[in-house]
């Protein structure tokens, strides 16, 4: 068994969570409580030490006021709780959509929609390879028969009735495999919680 | 009470002790399960391969928590070891809040591994001569986008307050021109962020190591190319241990190998209970209807 306390007080803690699988109850709700309170602390010192002093109260100290912009418009955020001048916060607000779309909308279009189409087209190149051509193939079926199941613009008749049924069995295939992921990083959670309970705090394993 | 009817009402307590048991089952009862190694996880490991020693570096960004470790943090290991076998220099950074300490962690494990057992200078794995860690930054989108140009403009001093360029590996490391390829390791969605703004601007080279509730999400990138590999979950972190270690670049396998025995079992036990679910769903149905 270990002699470090710290493993002694993550095993304990490791328990209590686990507990609320028979039932809730006080060892649980403590183990909780205190978690979000650790890290709400952790949080609150972290951003303090690594963001706040580093990249805005020690540059100010050292006299470089062009610090105070960035001061001000974070400052402008607390406005919403004062009425009167509640609406500067549109100042900041602004200011973040207008950087992030600018910098967003051209970068997003490039590395998720034309990039994302180019990898559906099918080109000569894409049967150097039967199974690849196989594939590609598939691809350019998945997409386009999803794209018909999500278009309701008109009702599904006619060809419009299979595609979309197609486009079903595809959406399901994506479903089941997200399913089957998210059981096994679950179970990832669980094995490594185990792991710790039997190795560094037991002893029982390596 | 009819069989059906027991099977659609088992306490979920007993499932719950089941699930522990086969979790714990394999840790004493010696087996192997054989695991195979998918594409993109080889794809990585032949792009790591690829990398001439002493050359370009790889760029690591450990951005898991504690929440995601049993997965991410075997990968961190597997690559760092892969790396610091071949001469590859690893220059590793965190955008996660919760990620530095972790990362510290892991490169301290696999460092004093490898310096253990080197017999001299040239053998040891030395910080700031073949590994750096810079560090977390605020700012993710602006910071990536800056170490276009200079990455020691973003990140001026390392994790332990030590000015980067008093390091000879960051001397040749100024930007994304001296990375390989930037590998992030993560439970959010940081490797999309890196597909959108550096990759679209400077064409940088993206690897991911994924938890594996998001691996579905990120095999279009694969398949256009856009990720040049990954690691999905504790699978992934197994089987590129297992290349790490077939190609004599570890002694050991890892945790990750040892927790995917347990992940099978389960795996096992869980299509059982669907079937079974579903046989007791059926049936109490057909009853209900007569």
């Amino acid at each position: 068994m270990s002699p470090n306390p710290w493993i002694w007080i993550a095993a304990f803690l490791t328990l209590m969570i686990f507990s609320f699988l028979y039932r809730d109850n006080p060892f649980y709700k403590f183990a909780e409580h205190l978690f979000v309170g650790v890290a709400n602390g952790y949080y609150i010192a972290f951003y303090w030490h690594n963001a706040l002093r580093p990249n805005l109260f020690e540059p100010l100290s050292a006299g470089n006021i062009i610090y105070l912009i960035p001061l001000l418009l974070g400052l402008m955020y607390f406005t919403r709780f004062i009425p009167k001048v509640s609406w500067l916060v549109r100042i900041p607000i602004g200011f973040m959509i207008g950087w992030g779309a600018g910098i967003s909308i051209p970068a997003y279009f490039q590395a998720f929609v034309l990039k994302q189409l180019e990898g559906t087209i099918v080109i000569p190149q894409s049967f150097v390879n039967t199974t690849e051509g196989i594939w590609a193939l598939v691809i350019l079926i998945g997409v386009v028969c999803t794209l018909v199941y999500f278009y309701f613009s008109r009702e599904h008749r006619g060809i419009l009735k299979p595609t979309a049924r197609v486009g079903i069995i595809f959406i399901m295939i994506g479903f089941g495999a997200s399913f089957g992921y998210t059981v096994m990083a679950r179970v990832s959670l669980l094995i490594g919680r185990i792991q710790f309970l039997l190795g560094p705090w037991l002893g029982l394993i390596e | 009470m009819k069989w059906y009817e027991v099977i659609d009402k088992i306490d979920r307590r007993i499932i719950y002790l089941l699930l522990t048991l086969f979790v714990i089952l394999p840790f004493f009862i010696p087996f192997t399960i054989r695991q195979n190694v998918m594409p993109q996880t080889k794809q990585l490991f032949d792009f790591i391969e690829s990398i001439p020693p002493n050359d370009r570096a790889v760029l690591l960004s450990l951005d898991y928590t504690p929440q995601t470790m049993p997965e991410c943090h075997p990968m961190a290991i597997a690559l760092l070891k892969h790396c610091f076998a071949r001469g590859i220099p690893v220059v590793g950074l965190s955008f996660d809040v919760q990620a530095p300490g972790l990362a510290v962690d892991a490169f301290a494990t696999v460092a004093n591994t490898i310096n253990s057992m080197a017999k001299s200078q040239e053998d040891s794995v030395i910080y700031g001569r073949d590994y750096v860690y810079l560090g977390w930054k605020s700012g993710f989108v602006a910071a990536v986008l800056d170490m276009g140009e200079s990455i020691a403009g973003v990140f001026p001093r390392d994790y332990f307050r030590n000015s980067v360029d008093s390091f000879p590996l960051m001397q040749r490391v100024n930007n994304y021109k001296n990375v390989a390829i930037t590998v992030i390791l993560s439970g959010a969605d940081y490797p999309e962020s890196w597909i959108l703004y550096p990759q679209a601007r400077y064409g940088v080279k993206i690897g991911a190591g994924l938890t594996a509730v998001m691996a579905p999400k990120y095999y279009p990138f694969l398949q256009t190319g856009q990720l040049s590999g990954m690691m999905s979950g504790m699978k992934g972190a197994a089987e590129y241990e297992h290349l790490v270690f077939n190609s004599g670049y570890a002694t050991r396998l890892g945790k990750a190998d040892t927790g995917m025995n347990s992940q099978s079992m389960i795996h096992i036990l869980i299509i059982v209970f669907i079937v079974l679910g579903n046989i007791g769903y059926f049936f109490s149905r057909r009853k209900r209807k007569e």
